[in-house]
């Protein structure tokens, strides 16, 4: 008899996510993180805005310590000529706000977020249900595909139409039929390209902004939501649900490889050398590490292997974090503004061309920030901290090169910054790699783009949670619906494992 | 009394006169209006130079359709293609050299990279059988997807299963191809900088896109949709230039009943009562037809030859979302003799195909930045063909002409610059230095110069911003939303007007598929499709 029912390999949220699905539904299951706590990414990323409803429902989040603070603002952009443009989650109150700015701008906005909300409900439908199989069709996906298709014609001839038009676009060509202000342009499309390797004018960048609000009522300017007590407190509280839910969460416990037998997955041992035994191993890490780090290279085969390898990993996001001896000053900026997302990305060419940089190599000396002061909404007992989502960082960057970038920059937008920093942390992607065991650093475990999306991601023939190997699933960022701290992809992976396990009997 | 047709076809260009040529066939009374006194729109031939004839334009043939070919018997009507062989990149001090025959570029990979060598063949293959699998959608009606029509997605159906058919590995291939950059595709085989340039750069080819912007993988299929039709060569330059293509289309045309009028400017397509009845030229002159059919792009044909108030606003709008971007330029020189490159001198093979200035993809991306921020590139990418190597009429004995496809220069230049006569010179000679980088004597042999900039192309052929298909071939814009979603079946929101130019599916790139499609459906929808008829 295996030592449980499910073991998840590693305990990002993801993976605690279908460890806490998996076990409600009675199954034994353990979750194996090599780090001394578990929470994964949860701890990079800053907001907590894209945690899907149905997740903190389920879950009982609440019940677990998880408080969710949501301000009124969403973000605001700061520029070294031009006024701050803050955005509201009330689209009439920004569109107020953006009047000064460009009346027919501001007049357009409130149709915009509609737009947005508009695409991003199908999105949601889609990031809901797993994709299609590719090679035939079968009953299940009738079902599923049902759903779509329903969702599809609700949205009427005109918005369908919009749908498939507006997806492959670059976001950048998306806000520029709305807008005419380039720094309205630049705060909105910025948020198309964060955690991605892509700039403004790379097409599926659009999708990316789209998928960024989906389902979690983020509009135009994306949702703002942070974890009262710190991203650790989402950590925390996905640990007690699944514990609560029975099953077992191992910390300091490193999986080195998935047992196979007969080409089917048994377990995984540790390290250590501990083999822990199970009727299906659930990987909440990247796919790059599962197939072509952990799974035999025989039972894998040169073929998936060349595929897995292949999977495009390359992390360009840098986490900066920096201690202040007082608040900073942001002229002309509303106190209240600067509870949410601080947006440095100034106009569409000033983005694109941070993203041009790093093309050759380099960071540029405007990189596209987005900050956050937490204990502005919450307090904080020792002075002030500010975390920096960077992009685009060289994978190898020196990372005290990074931080002086990254220091000088908020010192155009906020005369005088630079004096306050009192210590500075920089997780470049090697950082991360090394940290978090990501590929390539990247925060989304796989590229975002249209070349591994949905029905293909993270490749053709794995992207419905089975990785090819029986009993071998994929339930972390690198399946669909993606990145972000979602628990999307352990939810629906914990469907098909307990789909499979029940029909297994 | 105004003359009355059954059909009036607006531009002279290749696609127009393909239109014309299938309703001729098929028993319609057809009229071609051209603007210009010479046929072919973007695929013409004329001696710029006293002596020295030039293919303006589109210089190479690689995907007129042998459908085309075939039906409209060309090659009896003149069409006669001689091959180019190969591509030649040339180094700093190296080259790299592909040419037609595999073997002898699979000898030459070697001296790169041994795994490059192995998997160009490998390579080669998937994409044959990419295009293979691809082709019939170039030939399709596509569906409008804000209906669920069986009727239009039938079609389809028949892709579907077929690409439920494919192998895993080509499955791989195409979504692939139809989703990353032509460069990220590139680096899951090959290794060699030169090579991958070279390869990508023809995913470029008339986008405003750089070889790493995803979605440009797709256009690298069209290197191999040629190589599969093989009934003539792979790809290569018409006798006569390009403007030999048209010609021989508007001779079958004519052949078949055609009429053709050059110096015949459009000035209005006439709607009454939400109809197109026919056409009012610039002279005053009418002319009326049951069916108007446009090859102009989508703006001149909507905005510019229709009166205000006859398409309604959201249409409008729409198409005012289709984007053009004209990204390229054209130089053509007249010369005294051939190029001589330092990296491999002399009159050699070489000389006989295509020379591509991509040495890295570095250089590739730089160039298309300089676009992106509203400059000419400083260091462009260049694709040259000598013609004169394979047809030596094209100039007097002992010269030659060279035709220079240049990106990138895009359209609108930053910070409201024109692109006025001193711009232009600025560009050709920009083009002039990176050749005289690597072939210096290339400046002593110029005896005349053409250079036509986005706003040339744009105001001698007709092109809206110098785009050269019509249009971006940015996946937005392809298939059911070219050139607006729910208009992409050669049809307008004018009854009896149609389009069926690069503009519709599938786009540009000297197909002659549009011009097809578009008549064929006209026939289909009056119920007069015909078989072939053999015709004097």
């Amino acid at each position: 008899m295996p030592d449980y029912d499910v073991i998840v390999a590693g305990g990002g949220h993801n993976g605690l996510v279908c460890a806490a699905y998996l076990a409600q539904a009675g199954r034994r299951v353990a979750v194996l993180e090599r780090r001394a706590a578990a929470g994964g990414l949860v701890e990079v990323f800053t907001t907590a805005g894209r945690l899907q409803r149905a997740v903190v429902d389920d879950l009982d989040l609440h019940a677990h310590g998880l408080e969710l603070l949501r301000p009124d603002v969403r973000m605001v952009s700061l520029r070294e000529d031009g006024p701050a443009l803050t955005f509201w989650a009330d689209a009439d109150r920004t569109a107020e706000g953006l009047q000064a700015v460009s009346a027919a701008d501001a007049d357009g906005y409130p149709r915009f977020d509609a737009h947005v909300r508009e695409l991003a409900g199908f999105v949601a439908e889609v990031q809901a249900s797993i994709p299609p199989r590719l090679d035939k069709a079968a009953i299940g996906d009738a079902a599923a595909g049902l759903r779509l298709a329903r969702a599809y014609r609700r949205l009427g001839a005109r918005a369908a139409r919009e749908l498939t038009r507006v997806l492959p676009m670059a976001v950048a060509d998306l806000v520029g039929e709305w807008f005419a202000d380039d720094g309205i342009r630049g705060a909105i499309a910025a948020r198309g390209t964060q955690f991605t390797a892509m700039g403004p004018w790379s097409a599926g960048t659009a999708l990316v902004l789209v998928s960024d609000s989906a389902g979690n009522d983020g509009g135009a300017a994306g949702q703002t939501a942070f974890a009262r007590g710190g991203p650790d407190a989402l950590g925390q509280a996905l640990v007690r649900a699944a514990r609560a839910a029975g099953a077992d969460v191992r910390t300091g416990a490193e999986v080195a490889r998935v047992i196979t037998r007969d080409d089917r997955a048994e377990g995984v041992e540790l390290a250590s050398g501990e083999q822990i035994t199970a009727l299906a191993v659930a990987c909440a890490v990247d796919p790059k590490t599962v197939l072509v780090r952990w799974v035999d290279p025989v039972v894998a085969g040169p073929r998936l292997r060349w595929r897995a390898g292949n999977i495009r990993t390359s992390g360009a996001t840098a986490r900066v974090d920096l201690g202040l001896s007082e608040l900073p000053a942001f002229a002309g900026v509303d106190p209240e503004a600067l509870q949410g997302r601080i947006v440095l990305a100034s106009g569409l060419d000033a983005v694109e061309q941070a993203f041009d940089a790093w093309k050759y190599g380099e960071m540029s000396d405007r990189p596209y920030l987005e900050a956050t002061i937490p204990t502005l909404l919450h307090g904080g007992e020792d002075g002030h901290r500010m975390t920096v989502i960077a992009q685009w960082v060289p994978y190898a960057a020196d990372p005290g090169d990074v931080g002086k970038r990254v220091v000088a920059a908020l010192e155009r937008v906020s005369p005088g910054f630079a004096q306050l920093v009192t210590s500075t942390d920089v997780l470049t992607p090697a950082g991360i790699e090394r940290e978090y065991g990501v590929s390539g650093g990247h925060l989304y475990h796989a590229e975002p783009a249209l070349d591994q999306f949905y029905a293909w991601r993270p490749v053709i023939g794995l992207a419905r949670h089975r990785l090819g190997i029986r009993g071998l699933y994929l339930a972390g960022a690198g399946a669909h619906p993606g990145g972000g701290i979602t628990g999307g992809p352990g939810r629906n992976a914990a469907r098909e494992i307990l789909r499979d396990l029940r029909r297994a009997g | 009394m105004a003359e009355r047709y059954d059909a009036i076809v607006v531009g002279g260009g290749h696609n127009g006169l393909v239109t014309a040529a299938y309703l001729a066939r098929a028993g319609m009374r057809v009229c071609v209006l051209e603007r210009r006194d010479v046929l072919g729109g973007a695929a013409v031939t004329e001696e710029i130079v006293p002596g020295f004839r030039f293919s303006v334009a589109s210089y190479v043939v690689s995907l007129l359709r042998p459908e085309i070919v075939r039906e409209l018997e060309l090659p009896r009507h003149g069409l006669e293609i001689l091959p180019l062989d190969g591509t030649f990149t040339p180094l700093d001090g190296d080259y790299l050299w592909r040419l037609n025959d595999h073997s002898r570029t699979v000898r030459e990979l070697r001296r790169w990279s041994l795994s490059d060598a192995e998997a160009y063949d490998e390579y080669g293959i998937a994409m044959a059988q990419m295009a293979r699998f691809v082709k019939p959608i170039l030939s399709a009606v596509p569906p409008d997807q804000g209906r669920i029509d069986p009727r239009q997605w039938l079609p389809l159906r028949t892709l579907a299963g077929s690409f439920a058919e494919l192998p895993r590995r080509l499955k791989d291939a195409f979504i692939q191809l139809m989703t990353m950059s032509a460069a990220d595709f590139l680096d899951q085989w090959f290794e060699t900088d030169p090579l991958k340039a070279t390869m990508s750069a023809s995913g470029i080819i008339g986008t405003f896109q750089g070889v790493r912007s995803p979605g440009t993988a797709y256009v690298l299929l069209h290197h191999y949709m040629g190589e599969i039709d093989g009934a003539f060569r792979a790809w290569g330059i018409p006798r006569g230039g390009t403007g030999g293509v048209s010609l021989a289309i508007a001779s079958a045309a004519r052949a078949l009943g055609a009429e053709i009028r050059t110096g015949a400017e459009v000035a209005r397509i006439d709607v009454s009562g939400g109809r197109a009845t026919g056409v009012t030229l610039a002279s005053g002159e009418t002319l009326e037809a049951g069916a108007v059919l446009s090859s102009a792009d989508p703006r001149v044909t909507f905005t510019g030859l229709l009166e205000d108030g006859v398409l309604d606003p959201e249409f409008t709008a729409d198409l005012a979302r289709y984007k053009f971007r004209g990204s390229s330029g054209k130089v053509n020189l007249a010369l005294d003799g051939l190029p001589d490159f330092t990296c491999l001198p002399g009159r050699g093979e070489h000389l006989r195909g295509a020379i591509s200035f991509s040495p890295s993809v570095d250089y590739m991306e730089r160039a298309y930045d300089d676009a992106k921020y509203g400059r000419f590139s400083a260091r462009p990418y260049v694709d040259m063909i000598i013609p004169t190597l394979v047809d030596p009429a094209m100039a007097p004995p002992g010269k030659h002409v060279m035709s220079c496809f240049v990106q990138y220069a895009p359209y609108h230049l930053a910070g409201g610059a024109q692109w006025d006569d001193a711009a232009r010179e600025r560009f050709g000679d920009t083009v002039i230095d990176t050749i005289a980088e690597r072939a210096p004597n290339i400046r002593d042999l110029i005896v005349g110069r053409q250079v036509l900039t986005p706003l040339d192309i744009e105001t001698r052929i007709g092109l809206t911003e110098g785009n050269i298909f019509q249009g971006e071939l940015s996946l937005e814009q392809l298939f059911f939303n070219r050139p607006v979603p729910g208009w992409a079946r050669f049809r307008t929101p004018v009854e009896g007007l149609w389009i069926c130019g690069s503009g519709a599916h599938p786009g540009g790139g000297l197909m002659g598929a549009p011009g097809r499609i578009a008549a064929l459906e006209l026939l289909r929808e009056r119920g007069r499709r015909k078989g072939v008829r053999a015709r004097l």
